[in-house]
């Protein structure tokens, strides 16, 4: 053992008080390494840092699993349920202030209440997507929006006030602002959304990756407890060394919790992508086109009857809503199987029917010079009404709503359960892993010296 | 021996800090990947502008197609009222196409159309049937009036319709009953008193007729004109300030002048629309009744009262029913 020190002063010709002590210590390792008394420290040096590495990657990767599911379930606070709120806010806001222009001054215009309802939910999510945005893009679309709709409301207000007086102009005040809704925000309402669902998409693919990087120390861990027991049976000529069969266990639940953890989880996380976020955007995207829809037939109204592009509007609206590949068919599709739902869909469709039908019917009094009929037929508050139909559309595609994003909850919720003290529970096994190898190394040395 | 044991033990506790300390700075680096300072958006100022509209738009000065004499229709000779009715699509009912959205010549107030074009219309009804009520309103868009006579959706149509060579081709006119032309409406500050003085630093809006922004063009070829679909565009533009004046036709300026009394019509026509009621093609008799129910209004001070009720005020002129011609 007196070797050790000569050869690092050999190799250290000119030495300087700080920087020896290094390699020195260094060298003293390489040497003892030797001896099998070193060459247990060193494999348990190893051991350690194998079992460590597992223990470390395992549980940031359940932790990173975690924080992404919670970032895909908690309810406030993120830009993509920001961003739809916005979207749908701001139809509805539009499509009410069509309808309220119409109603203006007579008992049903509790609509105005809704559209100041829309806008305060729409300045919310606004505001709450400003907090949220992580892009220099999206800085500028929350931006853009916000700048836009007091313009918006100011246009509104203008031609409430002309409507009020009875002055023509008001009709262009709320096709302007319908314009701007149409053409500048809402797209920009729906690039925001499409962002943030690309980010999160991001996210869930990160979710439901399997932690391979964990998963390859920990075999190489256990590859290690396994030579390392059968080189010091050899060397020792005794069977078993309890503390490394004790690590060996432990490591192999630890294998075995990580692997069933990031199954079941990918898992949920998968189901409450297919079961429930590509449904609830499906279904928001049928309310959105349907408030679309609505806002236009207000416009025609609006315009006399005299506004071909705002019929031809309202026809492709529809044409999305209810055509053939259209999004009702598209949920039916995504509901297959599920009758509860697809017995909202239908509910859905017949009251996307019965209106289409009834515009039909509105555009032609109002062609034909009946236009209060018209009027009434579109806004008034008797089952006979627009109204009524679209209330009943909008109702069933609520209803199917809620149901999907319990279904969503749920399945993320499963997915968060799978990860219940799955780091925590990892952390520990890879803890008394290594000090069970310790152990068991420690007291084959100390034998050595016994 | 014990000291022996030192430098192994302690470079295996070392590999063990710096393995944790990693994997800790990691999951920090991993909670606090936070996106940089970024610098506030560049955002423009937001001005709503109306779909369609064209701050560049294509002038054609092309002088309008007299090669017809559009304005001589047929003489009302002795056409009697059960003639004119022979035709009709329903003999207990004369349907007209009217426009419901052209405030003071056929808007629709509540229930009741009011308007010059709807004055004029209800005296040929009473002429045509003897009844001002035996009439249906028929609401329709410009673009629709051709169709609808072709179609026999109406009878006639009363609805700002200049006559022109080419509409004859499809359609039967009247003789002319009120001849309007572009005018300018702007705001009473703003110091213009007609097209001529307008400055290339100023706008001026009008409908996406490429004939209006030519007549334009040859009064003040400096002006900038500005186009948009649909001319009722056009006030919110000039009350909003993106405009400086609106020059479409003066019975559409009038309709716009009362609804803001900060705005006013100024200078002098600087083109001639001559509005005259439209029949289906080959349906002379009711057109040679109508001239002569026409005459009827000019002489009996009809015509008159109608122009002085809706366009005189607002126009700031007086006006008398122009002379009218005859092809036969």
């Amino acid at each position: 053992m007196s070797v050790q020190s000569p050869p690092a002063q050999a190799q250290a010709p000119a030495p300087v008080a700080a920087p020896v002590s290094g390699p020195r210590r260094f060298d003293r390792t390489l040497a003892s390494l030797r001896y099998t008394p070193g060459q247990l420290r060193g494999l348990l040096a190893v051991l350690a840092a194998l079992i460590l590495g597992a223990g470390v990657t395992g549980m940031t990767a359940i932790l990173a699993k975690s924080a992404v599911i919670e970032e895909t379930t908690s309810q406030s606070g993120r830009l993509s349920v920001a961003a739809l709120q916005l979207y749908q806010a701001l139809s509805q806001a539009d499509a009410t202030a069509a309808s309220s222009y119409l109603t203006a001054g007579t008992p049903s215009d509790d609509v105005n209440l809704t559209y100041r309802e829309a806008l305060r939910d729409a300045t919310v999510a606004l505001a709450t997507a400003a907090g949220e945005v992580k892009t220099a893009a999206d800085t500028a679309l929350v931006a853009e929006l916000n700048t836009q709709l007091p313009v918006y409301t100011g246009l509104v207000e203008t031609a409430k006030t002309f409507n009020r007086l009875g002055e023509p102009v008001g009709a262009t005040y709320q096709e302007q602002a319908s314009t701007l809704m149409r053409d500048e925000m809402l797209p920009r309402a729906n690039d925001l959304q499409d962002n943030a669902l690309g980010q999160l998409s991001e996210s869930r693919e990160d979710a439901e990756a399997f932690p391979w990087a964990a998963a390859v120390l920990v075999v190489l861990a256990l590859a290690a407890l396994v030579w390392t027991q059968m080189w010091l049976s050899r060397k020792t000529n005794r069977t078993f060394n309890l503390g490394l069969v004790g690590a060996t266990v432990l490591l192999v639940g630890f294998a075995g919790w990580l692997a069933t953890a990031s199954l079941a989880s990918a898992n949920h996380t998968d189901r409450s992508h297919e079961d429930g976020a590509r449904p609830l955007a499906l279904l928001a995207q049928a309310e959105m086109t349907a408030q679309q829809a609505r806002a236009e037939e207000s416009l025609i109204l609006i315009a006399r009857a005299e506004d071909q592009q705002a019929l031809e509007r309202y026809d492709e609206n529809i044409e999305e809503l209810t055509g053939s590949g259209g999004l009702l068919e598209q949920l039916e599709d995504a509901f297959a199987g599920d009758a509860d739902q697809t017995d909202l869909i239908h509910d859905a469709q017949d009251a996307a029917d019965t209106w289409s039908t009834g515009h039909d019917e509105a555009v032609k009094l109002a062609r034909e010079g009946e236009f209060q009929a018209a009027v009434t037929l579109v806004t008034g508050s008797d089952e006979q009404s627009m109204t009524a139909s679209f209330d009943a559309l909008n109702d069933a595609l609520t209803a199917a709503t809620r149901t999907s994003a319990d279904g969503f909850v749920e399945a993320t919720g499963d997915a968060q359960r799978s990860l219940y003290g799955a780091a925590a529970g990892l952390a520990i096994l890879a803890l008394a892993a290594l000090i069970s190898a310790a152990v068991g190394i420690q007291m084959r040395v100390a034998e050595y010296y016994a | 021996m014990n000291h022996r044991r030192n430098p192994t033990r302690t470079a295996t506790r070392g590999l063990r800090l710096a393995l944790v300390t990693a994997a800790a700075a990691g999951l920090l680096l991993g909670a606090c990947s936070r996106p940089a300072n970024m610098e506030p958006p560049h955002v423009d100022v937001p001005t709503p502008l109306p779909s369609g509209i064209d701050f560049t738009p294509e002038a054609s000065p092309a002088a309008p197609d007299n090669s017809c004499n559009p304005l001589a229709s047929y003489n009302p000779g002795s056409v009697t009222a059960e003639q004119a009715r022979a035709n009709l699509n329903d003999p207990g009912q004369i349907s007209i196409g009217v426009s419901q959205s052209t405030n003071l010549m056929g808007y629709l107030e509540g229930d009741t159309l009011v308007g010059f074009d709807i004055d004029i219309a209800t005296a040929m009804v009473q002429a045509v049937m003897g009844d001002a009520t035996k009439v249906k309103w028929v609401p329709m868009t410009s673009g629709e009036r051709e169709q609808a006579l072709a179609d026999g959706r109406v009878d006639m149509v009363v609805r700002t319709m200049s006559i022109t060579c080419e509409r004859w081709e499809n359609v039967e006119f009247s003789t002319e009953y009120y001849r309007a032309g572009q005018r300018l409406l702007v705001t009473k500050d703003s110091g213009i008193e007609g097209l001529a003085q307008m400055t290339k630093d100023q706008s001026v809006c009008t409908g996406a007729s490429s004939t209006s922004v030519g007549n334009i063009a040859a009064v003040n070829a400096e002006v900038q004109p500005v186009t948009v679909p649909d001319f009722n565009d056009c006030l919110v533009l000039l009350q909003q300030g993106t405009v400086d004046a609106i020059a479409i036709d003066d019975t559409i300026l009038a309709g716009m002048a009362v609804q803001d009394p900060t705005l006013q019509i100024v200078g002098d026509t600087f083109s001639q629309e001559s509005y005259g009621i439209a029949f289906a093609k080959g349906d002379t008799d009711l057109a040679r009744f109508v001239n002569g129910a026409l005459e009827g209004v000019r002489a009996n001070g009809a015509w008159q009262t109608a122009y002085d009720k809706w366009l005189k005020g607002p126009l700031g002129t007086d006006a008398a029913p122009v002379t009218v011609d005859y092809r036969d």
